[in-house]
């Protein structure tokens, strides 16, 4: 398999997910060369159709509307207009979506496509559907300004597409900031801040409604179309996302900096220093990593601290202990609660 | 705010002809002093002060529409400029001892300025109670133009927040009910979809100024979020306060909205909540109220 995109990748198409912030911000009155400063990138550009930006100029550009902006609601109103959007094939298929299940699984599947920054990941237990997010290239302080809006327009998604607002739970892995009633009117009362990873939920019976606007043979044919030009882009996700998996997939294995480069046919060297690049280090991964299994473990596997702390290959509980607060800043008791608030 | 600049060009060019013509007849009449003979630190003061008044006048252009009061201030400041921008060229011209009108030239517009710039704010005084006035039911008491609304003419929520901590005080102290309103519009995001963005924010201020309308002298009407406004009602107890919001309710129904486009008339309808405040800040007072909101949405019959 190719690496996957870096920050620096110039693959997003600047007529779709920036050119709905463009558009937000220039109906605001902001002037389209201040918006576009320091970002590499022409309005002419952008019209042309032909212009495909990296991450870091997405990021550049948002930071600079939201400075121009000036609002708390700019992030949840861009959130807003992002799915299903008109980004071609793929809007299709997610308009025709069968039901929100499906939906979902799209979003994951095509999320180059559709949220090239942040990444979702459809889990479920027997009773809810849970949507986490993990950072994929390095968004930096652009955190917030992003999980608002990846939120928000999923939210915004199935209620415009299903016909009324679901009953989603909200879950962010940051204080409550002041302006917490945008949360309120554009995501829900439900909400838990500083939590331990950016999640919504939702019960499952949601998740397997027919949506009244679907149409299942137009849907295949642009899911179809989708994954061609998925195809022909590469990767299914950034280098970040493959790193993620990986771990995911080996964490039983003794897993260090030189195995994990050899995996990805390349030096320690070189894999710390595209680490760094995108903000991060190889531990800082691999906890995280541990902190999602062990939560998947407790969750829907229903296991104990002893299961948890042996199916992680650690000898003793106190050590699981202590290196479980290491990377959650919480026993492994307390972190059980997560998912019942 | 577009710049209002355009709309001065007339005064500022006549500024600049003036000063100009100041500066053509010192040079005429006059000699150049040698770089020994300049006192800098005068130099320093009198341009200085020239370049602040000027500064002055700019931001006042800049932000003021044409006017009465405006003419007035530009005017006053306009001569303080000119009258500091004389003196500071005798800092670098020599004039002949005999002349004495490079007197009446620098000091003569100073009072005249001042004068004027007094009046002128005498003026503005007046214009801004009228302002305030207008602004009745969408502040109290204290502005803070950061915290005003991006989109609608209302405070925004942190200064809603701010505004009911005070109200919290002035209940307590006066021992009197304080009520809070939340109006919301249904269905808001269909009539952006519908309607575009834009309509969606035309429908926005008009449910601003209707509430506004709807409303007592002494109430506060503020923009939450998106298409929540929230009523601050002092000295009102919750019976009262549920009657106000099923006013404002039924107000909003009833406002028949014209899309820009085709003139089309958008049903809108709203959900209401009311909380009356215990023991609480306003934090607190906030979260029940959008939760009292929230349940009232539920209940609501589902539309596809």
């Amino acid at each position: 398999m190719p690496p996957g995109y870096d920050c620096d990748t110039r693959f997003i198409t600047a007529h779709h997910q920036p050119a709905v912030l463009i558009d937000l911000a220039l109906s605001r009155g902001i002037d389209n060369h201040q918006l576009l400063r320091g970002s590499g990138l022409f309005y002419e550009d952008v019209i042309s159709g032909q212009a495909r930006i990296s991450p870091l100029q997405f990021l550049t550009l948002i930071g600079n509307a939201q400075r121009l902006l000036e609002a708390d609601d700019s992030s949840f109103l861009f959130g807003q207009r992002l799915l299903p959007g008109h980004y071609g094939e793929v809007s299709h298929a997610l308009t025709h979506a069968c039901t929100l299940q499906q939906a979902l699984e799209q979003l994951q599947q095509f999320r180059v496509l559709l949220s090239p920054l942040l990444t979702p990941r459809l889990f479920l237990d027997e009773r809810r559907a849970y949507l986490y997010w993990t950072d994929n290239c390095g968004i930096g302080n652009q955190q917030r300004f992003l999980t608002e809006a990846s939120l928000t327009a999923v939210v915004a998604m199935s209620r415009r597409l299903f016909g009324e607002r679901l009953p989603w739970r909200f879950h962010l892995a940051y204080p409550q900031p002041r302006h917490v009633e945008q949360y309120w009117v554009h995501l829900s009362e439900q909400l838990t801040f500083a939590s331990h990873m950016t999640m919504m939920s939702l019960p499952l019976e949601y998740l397997h409604k027919p949506w009244p606007g679907a149409s299942a043979t137009a849907g295949q044919v642009a899911q179809q179309a989708s994954c061609a030009q998925l195809e022909s882009l590469g990767w299914p996700g950034s280098f970040i996302d493959q790193l993620y998996d990986h771990l995911y997939a080996n964490i039983r294995e003794p897993l260090n900096l030189e195995r994990v480069a050899q995996s990805f046919e390349m030096s320690p060297a070189s894999l710390k220093r595209k680490l760094h690049k995108h903000g991060t280090g190889f531990q800082e991964q691999l906890d995280q990593v541990r902190k999602h299994v062990a939560l998947y473990l407790y969750q829907m596997k229903g296991y104990s601290n002893d299961e948890v702390a042996s199916y992680l290959r650690f000898n003793d509980t106190t050590n699981f202990r202590r290196s479980f607060k290491r990377w959650t800043g919480l026993a492994p008791s307390s972190l059980r609660q997560l998912f019942q608030s | 705010m577009k710049s209002l600049l355009k709309l001065h060009t007339l005064t500022l060019l006549g500024l600049a002809f003036v000063a100009n013509l100041g500066l053509q007849v010192y040079l005429a009449t006059g000699q150049i002093k040698t770089w020994a003979e300049i006192n800098w630190t005068d130099v320093a003061g009198e341009g200085g002060s020239a370049v602040l008044a000027l500064a002055w006048l700019i931001m006042l252009l800049h932000s003021r529409p044409a006017g009465r009061v405006t003419r007035l201030l530009a005017l006053g400041l306009a001569c303080v400029f000119f009258s500091w921008w004389m003196d500071t060229l005798d800092e670098f011209i020599q004039l002949p001892e005999l002349a004495v009108w490079d007197n009446w030239l620098e000091t003569a517009p100073m009072p005249i300025g001042l004068l004027l710039l007094t009046l002128g704010i005498y003026h503005l005084n007046q214009e801004q109670r009228a302002i305030s006035q207008q602004m009745s039911k969408r502040e109290k008491g204290f502005r803070e133009h950061r915290l005003f609304d991006k989109l609608t003419p209302l405070g925004a929520a942190e200064y809603l927040r701010q505004q009911v901590q005070l109200a919290l005080g002035h209940a307590q102290a006066e021992q009197q009910p304080l009520s809070l309103v939340v109006v919301d519009l249904d269905d808001f995001n269909t009539i952006n979809q519908h309607y575009g963005q834009a309509e969606g924010d035309a429908v926005l201020q008009a449910m601003a100024q209707l509430l506004l309308l709807n409303l007592r002298r002494q109430d506060l009407l503020c923009r939450l979020a998106g298409d929540r406004f929230v009523a601050v009602l002092p000295n009102t107890g919750e019976t009262q306060a549920r009657m106000i919001a099923d006013e404002l309710q039924q107000a909003v129904a009833s406002l028949a909205h014209k899309t820009a486009q085709h003139g089309e008339r958008v049903h809108l309808r709203a959900s209401t909540g009311t909380v009356m405040a215990f023991d609480e800040d306003a934090e607190q007072l906030l979260k029940r109220l959008n939760l009292n909101l929230a349940k009232t949405k539920q209940q609501l019959p589902r539309c596809a």
